[in-house]
C-alpha cells in the first residue's frame, strides 16, 4: 500500500554504524544539492540570471566577477574555524531552503497584517509594494510569493536580523577577516595583480584605465549592513549599480514577477520590516524613497512599536519550539514552511541516531523522487520507522506534501510505541496532519 | 443607495430654501392660541404649555410631541395669573395669584383653596411641584423657602419646613430636580437645593464670575443670564459674563461645584437648548446657533455657528399653482413674513429642554438638530461618528447615517489609518452597547414610574449627580471641599458596595458600574449616585437615577415603539451594509479593502467581537481574487479568518487557481470533523486510498455517511483496475452485506471487464 507501513529491518542501520569511522564524509545528496540550489537563487535574486549576465558581457568577465566574490562570500557562512564545512549528517534535522515561521496568536496576528495593510497603502499608489516582516530569526509575515520568500528570508537570517547583524561584527569577524580579507573592499581593482581583475581586464593594459575600479555589488559581504539612527537599515558599501551610478539602495530582482524592487529595512528591537518598493515605480530615485520612508515612520511606528512588544510579549525564547522528548523536523515542501527541535536540542541526540535518520532521509529522498515520476500530480503517503542500532526509533512519515522526521531515543521498544509518540506529536502539534483519524 | 444618505431637506423654509444649517425647527408648530388668551405659560414638570383665560385653562401636552394635540380645558375661576403649574400626578392646579397668594383647584372635584403668604414684607417669587418625598409643593419668597405637603382632606397645605434666607431670584428645572436661588449686591452668590426622590439636598454655597467693567461699577446677574442644562445625566450651569462675553460652564457634583471653563458668546443674549444631550447656544442677537457636545474635556463646537431654519413650509409658487388660491398664498406670505420678523424677537421664549415658544403668534415649535447637516460640515468621519454614537434620539436615522458615512469613507479610499479608527468607534459603541446591555429599556421604565411621581421611595439622601470618585475625565473633580465633607469621603470609600447593592436589588440598572471603563460617563454617574446614597436605602436607589437621566427618558420613551432602540452598529450590519455593498461598488485592486476589512478584524478583536462569518469568506475571495495565496495562508494558519465550513469551501473554490489554498480547505474541513464533504474531496481529487483509509481508520464516523457508489464510480472513473479492486475489496471486508448489494455486483462485472484476469 504505497510504502505504508514499510519497516526497514535493522541490518541497514548496522551497516550505517559500520560506516561511523568514516563518517564525517557522510553527505546527504540532497542537502548538498538544496546548497547549490540556494546559492544559486540569491545570486539571481541580485544579479539577476547568468544568462542576462553573460548576454551583457559575452567574455564572461561581469558573470566571473560576480560569481567570484559572490561565492566566497556565501561560503563565509559555512567556515568553521578555518575550513569550510558544508552540511553533513549533524544537519539531517534541518531544511535548507525553507522558510521558518513564528507561530502567533490571532490578535498579533491581526496586529500584524493591519500593520503591513497600513504600509501597503501608504506605500506607493497604485504598485502593489510587497513586504515581509521577521521577527528574532523567524518569519511572522509575507506577501511574496513562496519562492521569493524563502530567498528573502535566507538572505535576511543571513545578513539582515539583529541577530545575524550583531554576529557579523562580533565572532565572525575574525575569521571573514582571516579568509577574505583581501577583497573587502568590494570594488575590483583592475590591476594585473589582483585575480578576479585580472580575469576581467585581461583585454585592456593600458596604463589610464589601471585605476578604473568597476564595482561589484556585494550582498552577502558581512559588515555590510548597519542600523542607521532612523531605525532604517543602510547598506554601507553597496558597490553602485553599473547602471544607475546614483543608487545607494540595494536592489533586488523578484522571482515571480521578474521585477526589480528596491530593498528597505526597518529594524526596532527584535522586528525586522522588509519591505520591498517596485522600482519602477520610483521615480525621482533615492530622494523619494528617504521621503517615503519618513512619511512611514509618521504613520506605522506606533503599530510597529504595539506588534514588536506583542510578539515579543508571546514569545517563547529560542527553545520555544522544543517539544520534550521528540528531536523532529516538520517540512511543509509546498509552502516551503519548516520547523525543527531547536539546535541546542538536536547536538543531545547521538551520533548513530543522526547518522541513521540521515540515512533514512536519502531513502526517502529517493522515494520521493520516483514517485514525483510516476505520478506528479499526486502527494504520495509514507511511513517508515526504524530501530536504529542504538535502540532509537528513527522515523519518518510523508502525508500529503507534509513530511515529519523524528527520532526517539529513550522510547520504548515496541512499534507501537512509536507510531503512538507520532500520532500524540502529530495531533497537538501539526493540527493532526499526520495523524489518521 | 450608497454615498452620502440623502438629506431629507424640505424644499423651502425660513431663511430662504438650501441655506445651510445644522438646526431648524418644523412646521406647523404646536398652535396654542385660543380667544382671550391672557398669555403664554410653561409647566415644565408635566412639559405642559398652559394659556388661561377669564376662568379657564388650556393645556397642550408637549412629550410626546405632535403639532396637533388638542388642549385640555380646567375651570380654574376668575382672577390675575402671575404663574400656573400642574402638579405632578395632573390633579391639582396651582395658581399664583399675585405676590402673597396662590390658589389650588382640585382638577376632579373642582375644589379651591388659597394659600397666603404670612407678612406684607415678603412676597412670593414663585413656586413648583416636587417629587422629593418630604414635600409636594416649594414656594420661593424673598425671604426664603417654605416647603409644603398638599393635603387634599384638609383643603390645605400643611407647612413642612422652611429655610430662611434672602433670595433675589431664582432658576429652577424640573429635569435636574435643582432649585439655584441668587442672592447678594450683585446676585451672583448662589445656593442651591435639588429635591431629589432620596430627598433634599443643599449643595454649597458659591459665587459665580463676574468680569467688572469699571471700577467702581459691578454688574448685576440677571436670572435670564443663567440656565441649568442636564446633559448625559449631568447638571451644568451656564451663566453668562455680559462684560467677558464668556459663556461659565459649571458642573454640579453631590459636595461642590466646579468651574468647567467657558464658552465665547458672540450675543450679549443667550438662550440654551438641550436636544438629545447636544447642547444648542442660541446667540440670540446675532440669530445664529453654536452646536456644542459636552461629553468629554473638549469644548470645541461642534459647528461653525449658523441659523436656525424653519423646515416644511409650504412652498409659495407651489402652493399658488394649486387650487388653495391666491387668498392662501397670501396668507402664508404673510405669515412667513412675521415669522422671519420675530424670529429670535422679543416674544420668542425658550423653554426646557428643546421648544422654543413664539409667545407673539402662540406658536410652540420643537427644535430639531440635523444630523445630516452636521455630518456632512465634518470631514473628520471618525470623530463625526463618535458624535452620532452618541445620539439616542432617532436610533435608526443615525444608525443609516453613521452606515453611510462609513461606506462613503471606504468607496472614497480615505487613508487607512482613518478609516480604521472610523471603524474603531463604531465597534467601541457597539461593544459598549453590549456592556450595559437592556439597560436603556429599564432605565426608561423607571423614568416614566419616577414622572408619575406615584412613587415615594423612602430614602433620606438625595443626590446631585455626582461622579466625584469616578470622574473619567479627573479634571478638577476634587473640589475644596474634598477633605471636608463627610458625604463626599464616603462616596469615594464605598465602590465595592456598590458592587454589592447591585446584587442585592437585582437591578440591572446599576450594571454600568461594572464596566468602568466605559466612556458613557451618564452611567458613571449613576454608579456614584448610588455608592453616595449607602447601603440600607435600596429602595431609593431605583428612583433617584432616574433624576437627571430625564433627558435620557424623553429620548428614549419617544422611541421604545421603533424596534431601533439603539445607533449602534452590530457585526452582521456591519457587513451587510457596509462591507458588502462597498465590495460590490468597488472596482480595480481589492488590496485597499482587504486591509480595510483587516482594520475591521483587528478593531473587532481588540473588543473581542467575532466578525460576521461572511466577512471572513469574504476577504478569502479579495485575496484569491488579487492571487495572494501566500496571504490566504497567512490568514488561515493564523485564524485571522476563523475556520469554519463556508471558509473551507470558499478555500476549496478559490483553490482552482492554486491547490495550496486547496489543500488548506480540506485540511480545515478535517480539523472542522466535517468528515463527509472531506472524504467527498480527497475521492474527488483522486486520492481513493486515502478516502478510504480515512474511513477506516475512524469508520464509526464515515462508513455509514459516505455512500460505497461514490468511491466505486471515482474508482472506474479513474479507468485504473487496481484502484477499483482496492475500493471493492475494502468495501467487501469492512461494510457488513455489502457483497449482496447491487453496487458490488456491478462493480465486479466491470472490473471483471476491465481486466480479466485479475476478476478470475
Amino acid at each position: 500500500m504505497d510504502g505504508h507501513g514499510a519497516i526497514l529491518t535493522s541490518h541497514q542501520s548496522d551497516k550505517v554504524a559500520e560506516k561511523n569511522k568514516k563518517s564525517e564524509g557522510i553527505w546527504r545528496v540532497d542537502a548538498l544539492t538544496k546548497v547549490l540550489k540556494e546559492v544559486h537563487s540569491l545570486f539571481v535574486m541580485f544579479h539577476g540570471s547568468l544568462r542576462a549576465l553573460i548576454e551583457k558581457d559575452a567574455s564572461g568577465g561581469i558573470v566571473r566577477v560576480h560569481l567570484y566574490y559572490f561565492i566566497i562570500d556565501y561560503l563565509n557562512n559555512f567556515i568553521v574555524g578555518n575550513k569550510v564545512q558544508l552540511p553533513s549528517f549533524h544537519d539531517c534535522l534541518k531544511e535548507r531552503g525553507t522558510v521558518q515561521m513564528l507561530t502567533v496568536g490571532r490578535e498579533a496576528a491581526i496586529a500584524v497584517q493591519s500593520l503591513v495593510g497600513t504600509m501597503e497603502s501608504l506605500c506607493v499608489g497604485n504598485t502593489a509594494c510587497d513586504s515581509l516582516v521577521l521577527f528574532q530569526d523567524l518569519l511572522v509575515s509575507t506577501t511574496l510569493s513562496p519562492d521569493d520568500t524563502v530567498n528573502l528570508f535566507t538572505y535576511a537570517v543571513m545578513r539582515l536580523t539583529p541577530h545575524a547583524l550583531s554576529s557579523s561584527t562580533n565572532s565572525w569577524s575574525y575569521l571573514r577577516k582571516s579568509t577574505v580579507s583581501q577583497v573587502s573592499t568590494g570594488s575590483v581593482l583592475l590591476t594585473a595583480g589582483s585575480a578576479p581583475g585580472e580575469i576581467y581586464a585581461s583585454g585592456d593594459t593600458s596604463p589610464d584605465n589601471r585605476s578604473l575600479r568597476y564595482h561589484v555589488p556585494r550582498p552577502l559581504r558581512r559588515e555590510n549592513w548597519t542600523k542607521g539612527k532612523d531605525g532604517f537599515l543602510v547598506c554601507e558599501s553597496w558597490a553602485a549599480e553599473i547602471a544607475d551610478p546614483v543608487s545607494k539602495t540595494p536592489t533586488l530582482l523578484l522571482q515571480k514577477t521578474g521585477e526589480r524592487v528596491y530593498l528597505c529595512v526597518y529594524q526596532h528591537k527584535n522586528l525586522s520590516i522588509i519591505l520591498l518598493i517596485p522600482v519602477n515605480s520610483v521615480i525621482s530615485g533615492e530622494q523619494w524613497l528617504s521621503m517615503m520612508k519618513q512619511q512611514l515612520l509618521e504613520n506605522v511606528s506606533l503599530k510597529i512599536l504595539k506588534v514588536e512588544e506583542r510578539l515579543t510579549r508571546g514569545w517563547g525564547g529560542e527553545n520555544a519550539y522544543h517539544v520534550k522528548g521528540y528531536r523532529y523536523l516538520l517540512v511543509d515542501s509546498d509552502r516551503s514552511i519548516s520547523r525543527a527541535s531547536p539546535p541546542g536540542k538536536v547536538t543531545t541526540l547521538s551520533k548513530d541516531s543522526l547518522l541513521a535518520l540521515t540515512k533514512l532521509r536519502e531513502e526517502v529522498d529517493i522515494e520521493k523522487k520516483r514517485k514525483k515520476e510516476d505520478d506528479p500530480q499526486h502527494d504520495k503517503d509514507l511511513e517508515v520507522c526504524i530501530r536504529a542500532g542504538n535502540n532509537a526509533w528513527v522515523i519518518a512519515r510523508l502525508t500529503r506534501g507534509k513530511e515529519l522526521y523524528m527520532v526517539l531515543e529513550k522510547a520504548n521498544e515496541t512499534l507501537l510505541y512509536a507510531s503512538d509518540a507520532v500520532e500524540k506529536f502529530s495531533s497537538r502539534y501539526c493540527d493532526g496532519a499526520f495523524s489518521l483519524d | 443607495m450608497l454615498g452620502k444618505a440623502s438629506s431629507s431637506h424640505a424644499a423651502g423654509g425660513l431663511c430662504g430654501s438650501g441655506a445651510l444649517s445644522h438646526v431648524y425647527i418644523q412646521h406647523p408648530p404646536l398652535r396654542c392660541s385660543v380667544p382671550g388668551a391672557r398669555g403664554l405659560y410653561y409647566d415644565d414638570g408635566n412639559k405642559l404649555v398652559l394659556s388661561p383665560t377669564v376662568d379657564q385653562v388650556y393645556a397642550w401636552k408637549t412629550a410626546p410631541y405632535s403639532p396637533y394635540t388638542n388642549p385640555s380645558v380646567d375651570s380654574i375661576g376668575e382672577g390675575p395669573v402671575l404663574s400656573i403649574h400642574y402638579s405632578l400626578d395632573g390633579k391639582v392646579i396651582g395658581i399664583q395669584r399675585s405676590n402673597h397668594e396662590i390658589q389650588f383647584v382640585n382638577r376632579e372635584t373642582g375644589d379651591m383653596f388659597m394659600q397666603r403668604c404670612g407678612s406684607e414684607s415678603e412676597s412670593i417669587l414663585g413656586f413648583f411641584w416636587t417629587d422629593c418625598p418630604s414635600c409636594d409643593v416649594v414656594f420661593i419668597k424673598t425671604s426664603g423657602l417654605e416647603l409644603y405637603a398638599y393635603e387634599p382632606a384638609l383643603r390645605a397645605l400643611r407647612m413642612v419646613e422652611t429655610k430662611r434666607l434672602n433670595i433675589s431670584w431664582y432658576i429652577y428645572t424640573h429635569e435636574s430636580r435643582l432649585l439655584l436661588l441668587a442672592s447678594g449686591m450683585q446676585c451672583r452668590t448662589f445656593t442651591g437645593f435639588q429635591f431629589s426622590f432620596g430627598g433634599l439636598i443643599r449643595l454649597p454655597r458659591f459665587e459665580m464670575a463676574m468680569t467688572k467693567a469699571e471700577a467702581n461699577k459691578k454688574p448685576v446677574l440677571d436670572a435670564e443670564d443663567v440656565h441649568i442644562i442636564t446633559v448625559y445625566g449631568r447638571i451644568y450651569c451656564l451663566q453668562v459674563d455680559r462684560v467677558a462675553m464668556l459663556l461659565h460652564l459649571y458642573r454640579f457634583y453631590r459636595d461642590a461645584v466646579v468651574p468647567q471653563g467657558y464658552l465665547p458668546i458672540y450675543s450679549s443674549k443667550i438662550a440654551v437648548s438641550v436636544i438629545d444631550n447636544v447642547l444648542l447656544i442660541h446667540q440670540v442677537d446675532a440669530k445664529v446657533i453654536i452646536v456644542y457636545d459636552i461629553f468629554s474635556d473638549c469644548q470645541a463646537p461642534i459647528s461653525a455657528p449658523l441659523p436656525l431654519l424653519l423646515r416644511g413650509f409650504p412652498r409659495i409658487n407651489a402652493s399658488s399653482s394649486q387650487s388653495t388660491g391666491k387668498d392662501t398664498t397670501h396668507i402664508i406670505a404673510n405669515e412667513l413674513s412675521d415669522l422671519e420678523g420675530t424670529t429670535y424677537g422679543d416674544g420668542w421664549m425658550f423653554l426646557v429642554p428643546d421648544f422654543v415658544c413664539d409667545t407673539v403668534h402662540c406658536n410652540l415649535w420643537r427644535i430639531h438638530l440635523d444630523l445630516e447637516a452636521i455630518a456632512a460640515s465634518s470631514s473628520e468621519v471618525p470623530s463625526v461618528l463618535e458624535f452620532l454614537q452618541r445620539r439616542k434620539l432617532e436610533p435608526d436615522k443615525v444608525k443609516q447615517l453613521c452606515l453611510a458615512l462609513t461606506r462613503t469613507l471606504i468607496l472614497e479610499r480615505r487613508p487607512v489609518p482613518v478609516v480604521s479608527r472610523a471603524l474603531d468607534v463604531l465597534v467601541a459603541s457597539f461593544s459598549h452597547s453590549l456592556k450595559i446591555g437592556s439597560n436603556v429599556q429599564r432605565r426608561s421604565i423607571e423614568g416614566d414610574q419616577s414622572n408619575s411621581g406615584n412613587q415615594r421611595a423612602g430614602g433620606s439622601r438625595a443626590i446631585v449627580n455626582e461622579s466625584i470618585s469616578r470622574d473619567e475625565h479627573g479634571k478638577s473633580v476634587y473640589g475644596p471641599t474634598r477633605g471636608l465633607d463627610n458625604e463626599s469621603q464616603k462616596s469615594k470609600s464605598v465602590p465595592v458596595d456598590n458592587e454589592s447593592i447591585n446584587r442585592t436589588t437585582g437591578s440591572a440598572m446599576n450594571r454600568p458600574s461594572t464596566c468602568s471603563d466605559s466612556e458613557d460617563s451618564s452611567n458613571q454617574d449613576v454608579t456614584t449616585q448610588i455608592s453616595g446614597a449607602g447601603v440600607g436605602q435600596l429602595s431609593s436607589h431605583s428612583q433617584t437615577l432616574a433624576i437627571g437621566l430625564d433627558a435620557f427618558n424623553s429620548s428614549v420613551s419617544g422611541q421604545r415603539e421603533s424596534r431601533v432602540v439603539s445607533p449602534v452598529i452590530s457585526p452582521d450590519e456591519m457587513y451587510a451594509s457596509v462591507f458588502s455593498l462597498v465590495e460590490e461598488e468597488m472596482t480595480g485592486d481589492p488590496a485597499y479593502l482587504i486591509a480595510i476589512i483587516v482594520e475591521y478584524f483587528r478593531s473587532a478583536a481588540s473588543e473581542k467581537l467575532k466578525v460576521n462569518p461572511n466577512l471572513n469568506v469574504m476577504i478569502i475571495q479579495l485575496l484569491a481574487r488579487s492571487e495572494r495565496f501566500e496571504e490566504v495562508d497567512l490568514f488561515v494558519v493564523n485564524k485571522i479568518v476563523e475556520p469554519s465550513k463556508e471558509v473551507a469551501l470558499q478555500l476549496i473554490e478559490s483553490g482552482r487557481q492554486n491547490y495550496l489554498t486547496r489543500k488548506l480547505g480540506m485540511d480545515m474541513l478535517r480539523l472542522l470533523r466535517l468528515h463527509h464533504d472531506y472524504v467527498l474531496l480527497l475521492v474527488q481529487d483522486g486520492y481513493f486510498l486515502e478516502g478510504l483509509t480515512f474511513m477506516f481508520t475512524d469508520s464509526k464516523i464515515c462508513v455509514n455517511t459516505v455512500r460505497p457508489s461514490l468511491f466505486l464510480e471515482a474508482a472506474f472513473t479513474s479507468n485504473n483496475s487496481q484502484h477499483l479492486a482496492a475500493v471493492l475489496r475494502f468495501f467487501a471486508d469492512f461494510i457488513p452485506g455489502f457483497k449482496n448489494t447491487s453496487d458490488h455486483n456491478t462493480y465486479c462485472r466491470i472490473l471483471s471487464e476491465m481486466n480479466p484476469s485479475l476478476a478470475a
